[in-house]
This record gives C-alpha cells, structure tokens and sequence, in this order.
C-alpha cells in the first residue's frame, strides 16, 4: 500500500473534524421517526418547495443583473466616477439582509414616509429585497473575471465583428460562468437559509418547514431529516454543475495583454450611470440614510459602553474565525492544486456543504454531537466554560462558513497559469517554498477577499452565535436581532450601523488593495 | 502575522477566562429585554450574586439543555410561553420548585398546577379596531371573528408566530377539534390580506385602511403608544383595545405567561431559587410594569398607565400546560384551514 504523507493524514483529520458534525446529521437522519415528516410531505412541502424555488429564481435573476450588468461597464468603460462608483457597488454586502427586509418594511408602510400600502407581490419583493443585499456576490466575481480577461478574446470578438453586448453574451459570459457559477452558488444558499425575513415577509420557504417542524411541532428529529434532503439537493445540484462544466475550465493565458478602457459617449455615459445607480441608491444610500436617521431619533438612549463592548467581541471573533477559515481552505485548496493525492480533491468536494444547511441546524448538529461529551465538562473545569464555548463558536463557524472562504481562492487559484508551477518544480522547490514565492503574492488578493468576506458573513451571523455563544456574550448582531423582533428598530438600528460601518471600512480596504494589486484595471 | 495572530488569540483567551465563582446564577434566556438586564443588576446589588445569561431561541436552548444534560451549568430556563415550559417538563429537564415566598407571591390562576414552573408577568392576545369604522358594540368573543360580517377586515400575522400558536392551541383546548377547525377556515375566509408582518404591522395597516380589526398581543401595543415616532403613536391612538370573551358566561380572554423553570441539575440551586423570590416580589414586578408593558403576575402590583388605561379584564383560566400540550393539533388545524 502506498505510504499516506503525514501532512496528508493532517488534512484527513481536519477534514473528518470539520465533517463530523454534518455526517452525524446525516446518519442521525435515518434514525428518527418519520411519522412528522409524513405529516409534512403530505401537507406542506410541495407548497414550500415551490415557494423557496420561486423565491430562489427571483433572487437570482435580480442579483445576476444588478451584479453582471454593472460589473460589464465599470470593468471595459472610462468614465468619470468610475472608482468611486466601483467602490459603492461592494457595499451593499455589508448590510443584513433582514436588515434590508425590515429597512423597506418600514419604508414602505403606512408610518413610513411613502405610505405605500402594498399586499400583492409578497415573494418578489422579498426577492428584490434579497438581491440588494446579496448581487454584490456577483458583481465581485464578475468584475475579477471580466477584468482579468487578455487582449486575445476582446481582441478575436471584434474580429468577428460583434459588438459591445454581443461580446459580453457570447464571449465573456460563456468564459466566467464557473466564477459567476461560484458567486451565485454563495447566493442561492444564502437564500435558502434566510430565515428572519421570509419570516417577516410571511413567505414560507423549506427553511420556515425546517424550522415549523422543530419550534411548532416539537420535532428536532424532523428538522434533522429535512435539513439532511436538502443537503442532498444542494450536493446534487452542486456536482450537475461540475459535471457540466468540466471540460470547459481554461488557464488564462499569460502573454495576453490587457485591453485598454472604451471611452464612451455622452449617451453611453448616460446609462451607464442610470444602471450603475440603481444599485447604489436602492441596495445602499437608501438603507444607509434610513439607519442614520434612526440613530438621530433615539440618540439619547445609545449605551456607548455596550456598543463599544459589543463591537470588540464582533470583531474579536469574527478576525479569529475568518483568519482560521482562511488558513483551512487554503490549505486544501492549495494542495488539490499541487499534490498528486485525488483526497484534496474529494475533500474539496465535500467541505463547502455545510454552507448548505440552515445555521441554527449546523448549531443543532454541534450541539448533538459536542455539547453531550464528557470530556467537555473536563475541558470546561480547565478552560472555563466561556473559553470552551468560544472555541465551540468558532468550530460552528468553521463548518458554516469555508464555502464562503473558499470561494474567491477556488476562482483565482483556477486561473493561475500551470507553466508557473512546473518551472518551480523544476528548480526544486518544495511545496511550502512555492506557496510562499509563487502562490501568495501571486494570489494575495484573493486571500485577502476571502478573509474579508468570510469576516463581513460572520460579523451578520445570527443562528449559530444566538445558541452556542458562551455566558454574557452579545454581539453587535444578536444586539441588532433583539431589538429588530420586539419591534424596536431604531434602537437596532445603532448597532445594525456599527455592523454596516466596520464591513463597510473593510471593503474600501479590500478595494484599495485589490486596485493596487493589478487584479482590476483602474 | 501568523505569531501575532496566536499571540492575540492567546492573550483573549487569558482575558476571557473567568474565575471559578460558585456565587453566581447561569441562565438560559428566550427573553431578551432591557428591563431584564436591570432586574439581574439590581438583584446582584442586592444580594452579590451574579447572574449569566445566554440568549437565544426557547427550542433551541432547550435542545442545548438536553444535550448537555448532567454537564449542564444551566439553573434556571425562561420564556415568554408556558406551551414550552411545558415541553420542557416533557423532556425532563426540570425539577419542581416548592417555596413558600414565591407561592404566596404569584396569583394563584396563573401558577403551574403541577408546581414546575414560576410565572413572572403575562401578556394578553386581544383585538385592537378601527375607531373610525367599527363600534364597540359589534365586537364580542374570540369565536365570533368567524362571522361573515369580518369578511376582507380581518388582520393577523402568520401562523409560523408563536404567539398564534399559543392562541390557536387554548382555542383547540376549549373548542375541540371540529369546532376549532371550522372556525379558523371561516377565519382565514375573513383576512383582509395573506398574513405577513408583526404585531405593530397589523396596526399600522388598520390605521392604513387595510383592515379594521387585528388579534394583538397587549404588550406590542404599549410598546407602538410609547414610540418615538409620531406617525407610530398616531397609528396606535386610530385603534382602541377590546378583551374579548368577557361576557357574564365568558371564559375570558387568552393570556400566556413569562416563566422560570429551574433545571434539573441546577449547580446553584439556592441562588436560583433566591433570584424567583426576588422576581416575583413587588419592588422587581414593579420593575417589570415600568420598563415593560407587561402585566405583573403579583396580584399586589399594578400594570403601567397605558396598560391601566384598557381597564381590568377576565383572563382565561384555562391550565396554561393546554398551550404546550395542544401545540401540534394547533399546528395542524392551521395548515389543514390554510392559515400561511
């Protein structure tokens, strides 16, 4: 038999830590009592099916127009504002989406100041609502794919004579669908697994059956079961796709050139700040300046030590977890891309599918299989309980949250020329060596994206810190999420802005960065 | 980078660790409200206890419990609903609390018959209505809603609220099945739109001229009368309050009480039971009425002005376990009659 590498046996272990959880939630799911489920295959979930799927393609369609569209024109056109315009585009992303449901809730209700009163149009409004939050996902793999396209395709698309949108749909499109497929794969989970505003908005979606089952019917084993099938949807969704697109990953060739910006005329420039604008304004300035007003209204009763306290403990576990989500999917990305062993690659696989599961279910399943140990109570005389369950969290984390991480190294790592790697190897150099000389300044910038990413998730993230946080510890989340559903949103609006503000902060960074690094034309 | 991120990581971790305090309370909270904070404040002024609160939903906390079993540091689970303290009991997971203070505290209507859980405050789900477009008098019971003369007027959120549940399972407990059933087909007949918001929302569309009568929990309307916002506040002074059932043969109107339940293996028994006899004595219930627009469940302290401002009510004195034990019938009379 063939001798396994020891860092090989690493990436085993770490694997089989980080998918125990899930795979005790798949084998638990054979185990439970079937007769609520029968209640809901009977009744709802046919209903709710239809719904999330519905809910899905709106979603999908919006953020691939908001994020595509944009992307294009800022990506091959000159014109004034454009980094700025660039940059606001991003944004978005740093607001909760049950922010943004309840920001237009209340925009568009009667005490707010349009007095729309609306009662059609439920799912596709909160479809819409949606893809303001989430079509930053794609804008950003759409713009590091259109960007980093050479000369050779633009160049051979305007000697077959086509014309600017002929290009975008029969040349650059076809060419980043596996980046565009890896944004809108983060933009359909997070769509399957929201909860507080399909709630609100009285959609319901399989996530409100998963959650109907266990809070209403008191039955966590049904819970288990459904959040078990739609793991197996997402896998088998997720591998058609690789399927299909197999053949059709190419390495960017390295001698292409980079094509010069078009200069638009008056006309162009017209519309191209119409379509830039829309995003900005409704997916941002407006939700932005709804929060600001509301933190003016109730400034008075703003505890800044609380809010300086929660801030800290946002940020602290956030940086710890995005850090070591980073390090994890690096590893095993990188080592798919330069080992031999076929295990990275099945590990690869496997690892982004807790992203699929609800979170409060990969805290459910963290509780199932931890919180009953008995070394735990041996580890929490030693740790303390809060240092134990602050390392839980993260762990929680980890399991949700690599596809997130993941996700922009994949893309770049794609890229990389091949020739790069065989040079090194011919001089020698060991796998470490190369990662450090080739690998990291080569794809810098998509660790740093990934790193903000993920943080920017995490510091959104709600089911899993409500249940495995230790004793006394809030987050600017949780804080937000308490005073949201007892219906006192101006009072969450102060902490729902330190979360918009900090991810904000992180974005120009990352922008600067990315500008600086020659991944964008600017 | 890497060393200093350890470096961090390790100095957090020292920061973090607590010291080994048995002088302290360890509690698993669905509430999660100010006044909250500021009762465990003043009681560790008063007494040097301190108390710990984790915060999260009442299912989930209780699948923690029961996870986490003997190893539990949990002593004390509360919530805003008696049907999961029910559940909780059901599972195990709580042991009875005998003290003479707390029971010559609480209002005896209100109290677990079977002696595991201790209420603290209640809430009504009542009606609110039009002022404009409905008079007092075509208002009547909970059944009543059923009538035609509802049709296209009726507002409430969705089933998925537990709030509804807790209604709809104290409606079955009274009702029964057919009974029950058929009223909450003739019921979703009358809304005036598929149910979505929250409490607030379905106000806010009476005032807009959606509907004209909603089902309420009291406390949300406190909370709209004393908001910020003008347009809010003008929103709640275009409805009045109704207790429904209260006619002479009336049953009275549902209510749902906030409740304690110590944990089977509380590691801080004593403390534990020490904070129920401070909650439920009058200087904490007065506390709760004051930073909260909940009603005491103290019969010797009075609800806050604008609560005493919709009068005294009959409550419904249904044994409130009939909330957690009737849940899932309720469940399914909700999908069977269509009630999203």
């Amino acid at each position: 038999m063939k001798k396994i590498k020891f860092q090989d046996k690493i990436a085993l272990l770490l694997f089989a830590l980080i998918f125990s959880p899930i795979l005790f939630l798949l084998v638990k799911s054979f185990y439970q009592d079937t007769e609520s489920l029968k209640y809901l295959f009977k009744n709802l979930l046919f209903d709710y099916s239809i719904n999330t799927i519905y809910l899905v393609i709106i979603t999908s369609f919006f953020s691939l127009i908001l994020g595509i569209i944009p992307a294009w024109y800022v990506s091959n056109h000159q014109f004034p504002g454009r980094r700025i315009i660039d940059l606001i585009l991003y944004l978005p992303l740093s607001i909760p989406t049950y922010i943004m449901a309840f920001t237009y809730s209340e925009l568009l209700s009667y005490t707010g100041p349009f007095k729309i009163t609306y009662d059609f149009l439920q799912i596709e409004i909160l479809g819409i609502l949606l893809a303001f939050s989430l079509y930053p996902y794609i804008y950003s793999v759409s713009r590091i794919s259109f960007s980093l396209f050479g000369s050779k395709y633009y160049d051979l698309a305007k000697n077959l004579g086509l014309s600017g949108y002929q290009t975008l749909i029969k040349v650059v499109l076809p060419l980043s669908k596996p980046a565009i497929f890896s944004g809108l794969f983060l933009v359909i989970m997070e769509v399957l697994n929201e909860y507080g505003a399909v709630k609100y908005f009285g959609v319901n979606t399989y996530t409100i059956g998963i959650f109907r089952s266990w809070n209403s019917m008191n039955d966590s084993g049904a819970a288990i079961q459904l959040s078990s099938i739609l793991l197996f949807i997402v896998a088998f969704l997720f591998f058609l796709e690789k399927y299909f697109n197999q053949n059709k990953r190419f390495s960017f060739s390295k001698n292409s050139k980079l094509v010069s910006l078009i200069r638009p005329d008056n006309s162009t420039k017209f519309l191209i700040y119409l379509i830039c604008l829309i995003p900005i304004v409704l997916a941002f300035l407006i939700p932005v300046l709804f929060n600001l007003i509301n933190i003016f209204s109730s400034f008075d009763d703003i505890n800044f030590e609380r809010l300086l306290n929660l801030t800290f403990n946002s940020f602290t576990i956030s940086f710890i977890s995005s850090f070591l989500i980073l390090v994890v999917s690096t590893f095993f990305l990188y080592n798919e891309k330069i080992s031999n062993s076929k295990i990275y690659y099945y590990i690869n696989q496997f690892i982004s599918l807790g992203y699929s599961i609800p979170g409060a279910v990969v805290a459910l399943a963290v509780v199932l299989s931890v919180t009953g140990l008995d070394n735990l109570n041996d580890s929490i005389k030693l740790l303390g309980s809060f240092s134990v369950y602050f390392l839980i969290l993260i762990y929680a984390y980890i399991i949700r949250f690599m596809a997130v991480g993941k996700s922009p190294i994949k893309s770049s790592l794609e890229k990389h020329p091949e020739s790069y790697d065989n040079s090194a190897k011919n001089l020698g150099l060991t796998n470490f060596k190369i990662f450090q000389k080739i690998y990291f300044p080569i794809n810098k910038y998509a660790f740093f994206t990934a790193l903000i990413l993920v943080f920017i998730d995490l510091m959104k993230e709600l089911p899993i810190t409500l249940i495995l946080r230790p004793f006394n510890f809030d987050t600017l989340a949780t804080q937000t999420y308490e005073f949201a559903i007892e219906e006192m949103i101006p009072l969450s609006s102060v902490y729902s802005s330190v979360i918009i503000l900090i991810c904000c902060i992180l974005l120009v960074f990352l922008k600067i960065f990315l500008d600086k690094s020659d991944v964008f034309r600017s | 980078m890497k060393n200093y991120f350890l470096l961090f990581f390790s100095l957090f971790l020292l920061a973090s660790c607590e010291e080994n305090n048995s002088n302290e309370i360890n509690i698993y909270s669905k509430r999660h409200y100010q006044v909250d904070i500021k009762q465990y404040e003043n009681f560790e002024k008063i007494t040097g206890i301190k108390v710990n609160v984790i915060k999260a939903g009442d299912d989930e906390l209780l699948e923690r419990l029961k996870n986490e079993g003997q190893n539990s540091p949990a002593d004390l689970f509360v919530t805003v609903d008696a049907g999961k303290l029910q559940k909780g009991v059901e599972m195990g997971l709580f042991q009875k609390i005998q003290n003479e203070i707390i029971d010559s505290n609480v209002s005896d209507d209100l109290k677990d018959i079977n002696g595991y859980w201790i209420p603290i405050t209640y809430r009504a789900r009542l009606l609110v209505y039009s002022n404009e477009r409905v008079k007092k008098s075509e208002l009547s019971t909970y059944e009543d809603l059923a009538n035609d003369k509802w049709k296209g007027r009726l507002l409430v959120r969705s089933s998925s609220n537990a709030y509804n549940q807790a209604l709809m399972s104290s409606l079955y407990a009274n009702l029964g099945e057919e009974e029950v059933t058929d009223w909450s087909a003739k019921v979703v007949n009358n809304f005036a739109r598929d149910p979505k918001g929250n409490d607030r929302d379905q106000v806010k569309a009476i005032a807009a001229g959606q509907g004209d009568i909603a089902i309420v929990n009291s406390y949300y309307i406190g909370l709209l009368l004393s908001s910020e916002k003008q347009s809010e506040v003008d929103a709640g002074n275009s409805v009045s309050v109704y207790f429904p059932n209260q006619g002479e043969n009336g049953r009275g109107t549902h209510i749902n009480i906030s409740g304690f339940a110590l944990t089977k293996n509380a590691p801080n028994k004593e403390n534990a039971i020490k904070l129920l006899e401070y909650l439920t004595g009058e200087e904490a219930q007065n506390t709760y009425v004051n930073n909260s627009y909940e009603y005491p469940a103290n019969p010797k302290v009075k609800p806050s002005e604008i609560v005493q401002s919709w009068g005294d009510f009959k409550r419904d004195k249904l044994d409130l376990n009939a909330l957690g034990t009737f849940r899932e019938k309720a469940i399914k009379v909700f999908d069977n009659t269509g009630w999203k």
